[in-house]
């Protein structure tokens, strides 16, 4: 008992400690230093000076959680001392002018949508004015997937116009994101780089570092991510483009004809012409379909085909 | 590092004292519903206000916090007049939440109103930075969720996923829902006298029946996953890197892993699937075990290089 009871002393320290800190960093007309933190904001005093480094780390990173924007800034020409400040007017949540049933209305969303296994956004609402909660669960509508955090910081990258490195499929790249898309059950990243614009999937982005200096570029005018976004997967690549002739028998077409967002005449087979740029996830979705789809052309595409199944056969032999 | 919950308590204090700044007066059932407290996690936040300040921390340098007559008072806190901005998780959380309802059609205009505001604050130069569909919606989706409103069985013809065959039942859906860029309906299954998840884009067609059911309290959230069962087909695969996404679609059992290989287990009630598993994989994957498997792979290919030749 006495060591829960401790543990909440601690939170009960920091919490008063951060609200003190924020208050005084909100106040304060100049930036302020670390010094004048430790002497002047109460929760600091009677640590030495490896115990209050430590502690106004920690309590810098719970204001950048909590979304506060803590600014640093040099305080000399040399980089040697540094000032810390919050600036009231990019601290506030500037009203969106939301009424009561538009707040109801997005909770409700945020209860019916999972996002990183929680619900989506629905702690933001409290900043935004909370909402009545009234009774009840609200059905699963949607599940977004598991990258939330990954997501959080792509999504600032976007907004405030920050640089991004990542590795992807082993390779490092540089790019400016200009906006996020989920589409099928995946988030998607678009942007430009050394190589033009790109489309990357961001399950599959590792090792994310998101640069420093804000309003690095400015993406064109026109961008809209839906124009960037494709309706197929194996629309998304940078093979070649083709377009490939499917035949899919009777009782498999209604299916593909959904799948593609087409009409199917029941008991008929259905013939398609579809753009392909990613063989490999075009490949793939064909063979899923066993024998009962067939790719009548290009003869290249069907080479593909015929190659990966000899590898699969050879592989069972 | 400090914890989620100490954070998640300074947020909502963060909320709390705009609310009650703004009003002129706000009674304490207002504060509990609307920001999620209990009584004694109010008393605790308040008092904690009260004990804070600026520097200086005399009488007159603190916030005054307290519940007066069931009315929750606070004062000489000018400085958090207004809320924090949302956290890039908690934007893009709530316009992702908003937009996916919106497109799948289970909105009204009021849910479009509120996310069109909200971008113009939450991206104000960038409005079309983001875009959030889940899987296009089916005509059948509607009438799915109409019938598990009104409580009333429906009659499916079912493709299952996992054995390739036409079934025809009747079920009582109790939600339905998108993830994983499909749609799916949970559902009390008459046939089989279980609970089961359907993807919605495998019924190939629905009647409405006037047969009422009564949804059961406390439905569990449902999954969209599959337990092994004893009568499944069983085989071994050793799957390249280029392959490992199998892992996140399919389940499996990893039974190693190297920095060449991940070796799975793989267990489906019908040896179509890992069969036309391992014709998608071709040589990203190595064929290690399973008898069935490895005959109805070689039926289909040689079907296949038939068609191909």
């Amino acid at each position: 008992m006495a060591a829960l009871a401790d543990q909440n002393r601690l939170m009960q320290n920091v919490i008063e400690r951060v609200i003190n800190l924020l208050i005084y960093l909100l106040e304060s007309p100049v930036p302020v230093t670390a010094d004048d933190v430790r002497f002047t904001v109460a929760g600091y005093g009677d640590q030495t000076d490896d115990a209050f480094h430590r502690m106004f780390e920690r309590d810098k990173e719970v204001l950048r959680r909590l979304g506060v924007p803590l600014e640093r800034q040099a305080l000399d020409g040399f980089g040697v001392d540094f000032g810390y400040r919050v600036d009231p007017e990019k601290y506030a949540l500037p009203d969106p002018g939301l009424t009561e049933e538009e707040r109801f209305a997005l909770s409700v969303a945020a209860r019916m949508v999972r996002l990183g296994g929680g619900n989506a956004g629905l702690e933001g609402l409290n900043k935004l004015g909370g909402v009545e909660r009234g009774v009840g669960l609200e059905p699963l509508g949607a599940d977004l997937g598991a990258e939330s955090e990954i997501l959080g910081d792509l999504f600032r990258a976007v907004t405030e116009r920050r640089t991004i490195r990542f590795r992807y499929k082993d390779d490092g790249r540089t790019l400016k994101p200009y906006g996020l898309a989920h589409r099928r059950g995946h988030w998607y990243l678009a942007g430009d780089g050394p190589d033009g614009p790109r489309v990357f999937r961001i399950d599959r982005m590792a090792d994310l570092e998101v640069g420093e200096e804000p309003g690095s570029f400015a993406p064109p005018s026109d961008f809209d991510i839906r124009a960037t976004m494709i309706s197929q997967p194996w629309d998304l690549g940078s093979e070649p483009k083709l377009v490939a002739k499917v035949r899919f028998d009777p009782e498999v077409a209604w299916w593909a004809a959904r799948t593609l967002g087409v009409g199917a005449i029941d008991g008929k087979p259905l013939e398609v012409e579809l753009p392909v740029s990613n063989h490999d996830a075009f490949v793939g979705w064909i063979l899923s379909f066993g024998a009962s789809a067939e790719v009548i052309s290009p003869e290249e595409m069907r080479d593909e085909i015929r190659a990966r199944v000899q590898a699969a056969v050879a592989g069972v032999g | 590092m400090t914890s989620p919950r100490t954070v998640s308590r300074l947020a909502r204090i963060l909320a709390l004292v705009p609310y009650v700044l703004s009003r002129d007066s706000v009674d304490v059932e207002e504060i509990l519903d609307r920001f999620g407290y209990t009584e004694a996690d109010l008393s605790k936040d308040l008092n904690t206000l009260f004990v804070c300040g600026l520097p200086g921390y005399g009488p007159g340098d603190l916030i005054e916090a307290y519940i007066d007559e069931n009315e929750v008072i606070i004062d000489a806190a000018d400085y958090f007049a207004r809320a924090p901005r949302l956290t890039s998780t908690e934007a893009l959380g709530l316009l992702a939440a908003g937009m996916a309802i919106i497109g799948s059609g289970q909105a009204n205009p009021t849910l479009a109103g509120a996310v069109a505001k909200l971008t113009k604050v939450v991206l104000p130069e960038a409005e079309a930075a983001i875009s959030v569909e889940v899987a296009a919606e089916l005509e059948t989706v509607g009438l799915l969720r109409q019938a598990a409103r009104e409580q009333t069985a429906v009659r499916i013809t079912y493709r299952s996923l996992s054995r390739e065959e036409e079934t025809v039942r009747q079920i009582e859906p109790w939600s339905v829902f998108a993830t994983l860029g499909n749609w799916y309906v949970q559902a009390y299954c008459r046939l089989v006298e279980a609970e089961r998840v359907f993807r919605v884009d495998r019924i190939r067609s629905m009647e409405a029946t006037d047969s009422h059911f009564e949804r059961p309290e406390g439905v569990p959230e449902p999954g969209v996953s599959y337990s092994p069962s004893d009568d499944d087909i069983v085989c071994r695969l050793g799957l390249s890197p280029s392959a490992r996404w199998v892992l996140d679609y399919y389940p499996v059992e990893l039974v190693s892993e190297s920095k060449k290989e991940t070796v799975i287990s793989f267990s489906s009630p019908d040896v179509q699937i890992p069969a036309r598993l391992l014709l998608r994989l071709g040589s990203a994957a190595r064929f290690i075990s399973g008898d069935e498997v490895r005959a109805t792979v070689a039926e289909i290919g040689k079907k296949l290089l038939a068609i191909y030749a």
